[in-house]
C-alpha cells in the first residue's frame, strides 16, 4: 500500500476501482480471458524471507532484542516478553500470575497514581498493555514516534515500579468473580472448558481455574511477590517494530535496563500433564440451545517432531484447509449439517499438543455429521489421498509463508517468540522446502500412525434428550454406536468452587 | 477467502499472493458473470445452522435480536441481518438469483485492492475482466421505508443466561450527518479506562463492573448506544439510572478541553494504526464507499478535529429525551423451571447445584433412579447440619422423578 507519511491514503497502489455504468466502446483486451483459470500463467512468487540473526541484538547485560525497521507511518510498538506464567501459580491461589500481569497496568507506579498513569497514557494516545498468560508473560507499547520518550518512560516505570493500587485490585477481583458467573452460561465455554478437562486432566495449570476462595484470598503482596520474582531483565526479550533507528533504539534500551540488576534464579520448566485421555463418549446436557457443539479428538505430539510437515499437509486434507478440506467439503458443502467444520493436528511447544475435530449442528442431525468425521478419519488412514488434494495443499503451504512477515510487528514477534521457546530459526529457512517434499505416502503414513480411532474422544454439549433422539430419517446413526469407550455424562461445575456435584 | 454481509453491504474478500492477482480478477469476474449456485439447498441449511451458532445457541442472540426489533419500529434494521426462521427455510434458488440479477450488477458493486501490485496492471486486468460484466436492467432499489420518529420510551426485560445488565439505545443520526462528528467524540469522552462513565460509575459508585457509550450510523438510520454490566449485589436499575445521570450532568455542565484534545489525540494516532494492516484498509475503503465515498477516509479526520465543546453540549440536548430511548434490562435467569417451592431455603449456589443434579436426573431411568437416591440417603448420613436442607430437597424431587419412572419403593 502507499500511505503519505501525513496518513493519507493516496490514489497510488491502493485502487478503489468503482465499476461504473457504461463501458460503452469495448475495450481492446492485450490478450484474451483464457476460458480455464488453469490457462493462466503466473510469474514465480519470489519471496526471501528475513532471517533472525539480522535482527538480533545482545544488549551488554545479555538482555536479547530484535528490531525490525518500517518507517511507512510514525508509529513505534515495543513488545516484551517474560519468563513466567500462570503454571508458576500456587493451586490455591490460582489467578495470581495472571492478576499480577493486568494490575502491573492497571495499578499505576508506586509513583504515579493508577488514574494518573491512565490519563497520561491516554492523553498521548499511548496503547500500554501488561498480562501474563499460561506460559509466558508479556508487555507491549504502541505510540507515535514523536511520543517515544515519555511512553517509554511510563512503559518501564510500570514494568519496573508497578504500584498494584488496592482499589484497581478489589476491582479486578470482583469483576473476576463476575466473570466466574458466566461460566456454565455460552455452550462454547463450556466446550473450551470441559475439553480441555478430558484432554489434559484436572491436575494440570493449563486446566486449573480461578475460585470464588481463592480469588478472595489473593492478597497485593501476593502480586508485589509475583512481580519482584520473575520481573527482571534476566527474564525479559524484547521486539521492536516500526519508526525507529535500530543503534538508537538499543541504546535507549541499554540506558533504560543500564542499573536494574539482571536475576539468576532459574525459572521452573513448564509442566507437562500427567494425564492420557480415555477414548469414549462425553456429554454434557445444555437443554435450552438448539445446536449441539462436537470436538472429537486425542493427544497430538510436539513441535519438533521431525513428521510435523506431514502432518500439517495431512491435517490440511482432512480438515484443515476450509473450504478445500475433506470435513468441511462433506459436512456443510455435501450435506448442509454445519456451519462450520474442521480439524487442528496440534504440534505443543512443551508437551503433545491435540488433534481435534470440531462442528456444530443441529441437535436432530449432532451424530450423523459425527459418523462422517469418523468415516473421514477412517479414510485417510486407508486410502492415499489424491495428487490434486496434495498439490493444493503444499501451495497454500508454500504460497502463504510469506504472511507470516507481513509486518514488522509480526516478524519482530515471530522472532521474539521462537527465541523465548528455543527454537532453532534455521527450520524457517527450510520450511518451504520441507513442506514441498511432503509426497501422498508420507500422508498415508502419518495418518495411520497418529490417528487412532480406537483412542478417540467425543465430547458434546446441547440438548443431550434431542441429541441423543437423533435424526428420525437416518436411525442409523447413533452416537453410543461411534465411540470408542464408555459413555459418561459431566455434570456442570459450581461457577465459583468449580467442584463437580458427584451423584 | 471470505464474506460477510452487515445491514448495509456484502462484502467478499481473499487475500491471494502478489503473483495470482489475475487469478482473482478470473474467479471474481466469472462468479458474477455466470453465477449457478449449486448446492443452494444445503447451503440454505448451513445458514439455518449458523444462525442457531450466533443466535439461537448463545445466551443473549435471542434477545438482541428481539431488542433490535422492538427499537426499530418500520426501518428495515428491524430485521436481523442473517434473517428469521421462516424466510430461511422458505428462499428458493430462483429467488436469490433475481436478488442477485438486481443487486450483484456492476453498476451496484465496487472493489477495493490493497497490497503489493502495479496499479496500472490492475486497472488492465479490471477493465479486461470487469469490463465484461452488463449493467441490470434496472437501477437496484434503494429501501423505501424510513424510521418513524419514537413518541414514548420502549423497555424489554429479559431473563438470561448473562451478568445483570442495561443497554439502552437513543435514535440518533446516519453515517456522514452533520452531528455524527460530536456524537462519536462524545463516545470516546464517555469510553474507555478514563472515559466518564468508567471513573463513574465503577470507580466512584461502584455500581457497575463495566460501562461505555458510543455512537453507532449506518447507511439510513443511526443510533446511540449506552451499557453497563452491574456489580454484584447492585441492579440494572441502578445501573440505569447511573447512565441517565452522566447524561444530564453534560447537557449542563461542558466537558473540559483536556477531555476534548485527549480524544483527539487519540485519533490522530488511530488515523495512521487504522493504515497498518492491508486487511483493514481495504475494509474500510469498501464500507466508506458504500456509505458517502473511499474519499472519506482522508476528509472525515478534519471533521472530527473540529468538534467543539460547544458542539458536545448541543447534540446531547438534542437527541438524549426518555421518549427517544428504548431499554434492555437483563436479569441472570437462575433455572428454566418455575422457581421450586422445596427449594426455597436454599442459597443461590445450593439452588444452583440442585438444579445441576436435576438436569442429570432427566437422562436417568428408573433403576438409575433408584441407585441415585440411596447415593443421596448416604450423602445425608454423612453430610453436615447446615448442608441438611439441600439434601432433603434433592431426596424429594429425586422420589418424586422415580415415582413417575414407574420405580420406587
Amino acid at each position: 500500500m502507499t500511505v503519505r507519511h501525513d496518513g493519507r491514503v493516496t490514489a497510488g497502489a491502493v485502487v478503489a476501482l468503482v465499476l461504473a455504468v457504461g463501458l460503452a466502446a469495448p475495450p481492446v483486451y492485450a490478450q484474451a480471458i483464457p476460458p480455464h483459470p488453469t490457462d493462466l500463467s503466473y510469474e514465480r512468487l519470489s519471496f526471501t524471507a528475513p532471517v533472525a540473526s539480522d535482527h538480533r541484538h545482545e544488549l551488554t547485560n545479555g538482555v536479547v532484542g530484535f528490531v525490525v525497521e518500517d518507517h511507512e507511518l510514525p508509529l513505534v510498538s515495543i513488545a516484551l516478553t517474560v519468563r513466567t506464567g500462570s503454571y508458576l501459580d500456587a493451586p490455591d491461589k490460582i489467578g495470581v500470575a495472571s492478576l499480577t500481569g493486568s494490575q502491573m497496568r492497571a495499578g499505576g507506579t508506586t509513583s504515579v497514581s493508577a488514574s494518573d498513569f491512565d490519563e497520561q497514557a491516554d492523553f498521548l494516545a499511548a496503547q500500554i498493555g501488561s498480562g501474563v498468560g499460561g506460559t509466558s508473560g508479556s508487555a507491549n507499547l504502541n505510540c507515535l514516534t514523536k511520543d517515544l520518550d515519555a511512553c517509554l518512560d511510563l512503559f518501564f516505570d510500570m514494568l519496573r515500579n508497578p504500584g498494584f493500587d488496592e482499589d484497581r485490585l478489589a476491582l479486578a477481583k470482583s469483576r473476576s468473580i463476575q466473570q466466574m458467573e458466566r461460566r456454565n452460561d455460552a455452550t462454547a465455554s463450556i466446550e473450551g472448558r470441559e475439553w480441555a478437562r478430558l484432554m489434559r486432566g484436572e491436575v494440570h495449570f493449563s486446566t486449573s481455574s480461578r475460585t470464588r476462595p481463592g480469588v478472595e484470598g489473593i492478597t497485593r503482596d501476593d502480586l508485589v511477590a509475583f512481580h519482584r520474582r520473575y520481573y527482571h531483565p534476566g527474564n525479559f526479550i524484547f521486539s521492536v517494530s516500526g519508526d525507529v533507528e535500530t543503534a538508537a533504539i538499543l541504546a535507549e534500551l541499554e540506558r533504560r535496563l543500564a542499573d536494574w540488576p539482571v536475576g539468576t534464579e532459574a525459572v521452573p520448566p513448564v509442566p507437562a500433564p500427567a494425564f492420557t485421555p480415555r477414548p469414549g463418549l462425553y456429554l454434557v446436557d445444555k437443554a435450552d440451545v438448539n445446536q449441539g457443539r462436537v470436538s472429537i479428538g486425542h493427544l497430538g505430539t510436539t513441535r519438533d517432531n521431525p513428521d510435523r510437515y506431514k502432518l500439517l499437509v495431512m491435517n490440511d486434507i482432512l480438515g484443515g484447509g476450509g473450504f478445500s478440506a475433506r470435513l468441511l467439503t462433506r459436512i456443510r458443502s455435501d450435506e448442509g449439517l454445519a456451519y462450520s467444520a474442521s480439524s487442528n493436528f496440534g504440534v505443543g511447544v512443551y508437551y503433545d499438543g491435540v488433534f481435534r475435530a470440531g462442528f456444530q449442528s443441529r441437535s436432530e442431525t449432532v451424530a450423523r455429521a459425527t459418523a462422517i468425521v469418523f468415516e473421514e478419519i477412517e479414510r485417510i488412514r486407508t486410502e492415499p489421498v489424491e495428487e490434486e488434494e496434495l498439490s493444493n495443499s503444499i501451495s497454500y503451504f508454500v504460497e502463504t509463508f510469506s504472511r507470516n512477515f507481513s509486518s514488522a510487528g509480526s516478524t519482530a514477534g515471530l522472532f521474539a517468540g521462537d527465541e523465548y521457546t528455543g527454537r532453532d530459526p534455521a527450520y524457517l529457512a527450510a520450511y518451504r522446502d520441507n513442506i514441498a517434499a511432503v509426497t501422498a505416502d508420507d500422508v498415508l503414513d502419518v495418518a495411520q500412525r497418529y490417528l487412532d480411532p480406537e483412542q478417540l474422544v467425543i465430547f458434546v454439549v446441547g440438548n443431550l434428550e434431542a441429541i441423543l433422539a437423533g435424526d428420525p430419517e437416518h436411525p442409523e446413526f447413533s452416537l453410543e454406536g461411534l465411540s470408542p469407550g464408555e459413555v459418561v455424562r459431566i455434570p456442570l461445575p459450581d461457577p465459583f468452587t468449580m467442584e463437580y456435584p458427584n451423584p | 477467502m471470505n464474506a460477510g454481509t452487515s445491514y448495509d453491504y456484502t462484502i467478499y474478500f481473499v487475500n491471494v499472493p502478489a503473483n495470482k492477482l489475475e487469478l482473482w480478477f478470473w474467479m471474481e469476474s466469472d462468479r458474477l458473470l455466470n453465477p449457478v449456485f449449486r448446492e443452494f439447498y444445503s447451503e440454505r441449511e448451513v445458514v439455518h445452522e449458523e444462525r442457531r451458532m450466533r443466535t439461537d445457541s448463545t445466551p443473549t442472540g435471542k434477545f438482541q435480536e428481539q431488542f433490535d426489533a422492538l427499537f426499530w419500529q418500520s426501518s428495515p434494521y428491524s430485521w436481523p441481518v442473517v434473517g428469521w426462521p421462516s424466510d430461511l427455510e422458505g428462499i428458493t434458488r430462483e429467488e436469490a438469483l433475481e436478488f442477485f440479477g438486481l443487486y450483484y450488477a456492476p453498476n451496484n458493486l465496487t472493489a477495493a485492492l490493497v497490497g503489493d501490485f502495479d496499479p496500472a496492471e490492475a486497472k488492465a486486468l479490471a477493465e479486461q475482466y470487469f469490463g465484461r460484466l452488463r449493467q441490470g436492467d434496472r437501477a437496484a432499489p434503494q429501501p423505501r421505508t424510513r424510521e418513524m420518529p419514537q413518541l414514548g420510551e420502549k423497555r424489554m426485560t429479559a431473563y438470561a443466561e448473562t451478568n445483570p445488565a442495561v443497554t439502552i439505545r437513543y435514535h440518533g443520526v446516519p453515517d456522514g450527518h452533520v452531528d455524527e462528528p460530536a456524537l462519536v467524540v462524545l463516545g470516546q469522552i464517555l469510553s474507555g479506562r478514563t472515559g466518564r462513565l468508567y471513573k463513574a460509575l465503577v470507580e466512584e459508585q461502584e455500581v457497575a463492573t463495566n460501562a461505555s457509550g458510543g455512537q453507532a450510523g449506518y447507511k439510513f438510520e443511526g443510533m446511540f448506544v449506552l451499557r453497563g454490566t452491574a456489580k454484584e449485589g447492585r441492579t440494572p436499575e441502578e445501573v440505569e439510572q447511573a447512565l441517565y445521570a452522566e447524561i444530564e450532568r453534560l447537557k449542563t455542565e461542558p466537558v473540559s478541553a483536556r477531555e476534548l484534545q485527549k480524544v483527539k489525540n487519540q485519533n490522530a494516532a488511530s488515523n495512521f494504526r487504522a493504515l497498518r494492516a492491508n486487511f483493514a484498509l481495504m475494509n474500510q475503503l469498501l464500507v466508506r464507499e458504500a456509505y458517502r465515498g473511499w474519499e472519506t477516509i482522508n476528509t472525515d479526520p478534519a471533521l472530527y478535529d473540529a468538534v467543539t465543546i460547544e458542539d458536545i453540549t448541543r447534540v446531547v440536548n438534542t437527541y438524549f429525551e426518555p421518549e427517544n430511548r428504548a431499554v434492555a434490562v437483563y436479569y441472570r435467569q437462575e433455572s428454566d423451571e418455575a422457581p421450586d417451592p422445596r427449594l426455597a431455603g436454599l442459597d443461590a449456589q445450593e439452588r444452583q447445584q440442585v438444579g445441576q443434579m436435576m438436569a442429570m436426573m432427566q437422562e436417568m431411568d428408573a433403576e438409575q433412579l433408584g441407585q441415585f437416591v440411596a447415593q443421596i440417603e448416604q450423602m445425608g448420613a454423612q453430610a453436615p447440619p447446615e448442608n441438611q436442607d439441600m439434601v432433603q430437597a434433592v431426596l424429594e424431587i429425586v422420589q418424586e422423578r422415580l415415582a413417575a419412572a414407574g420405580g420406587g419403593r
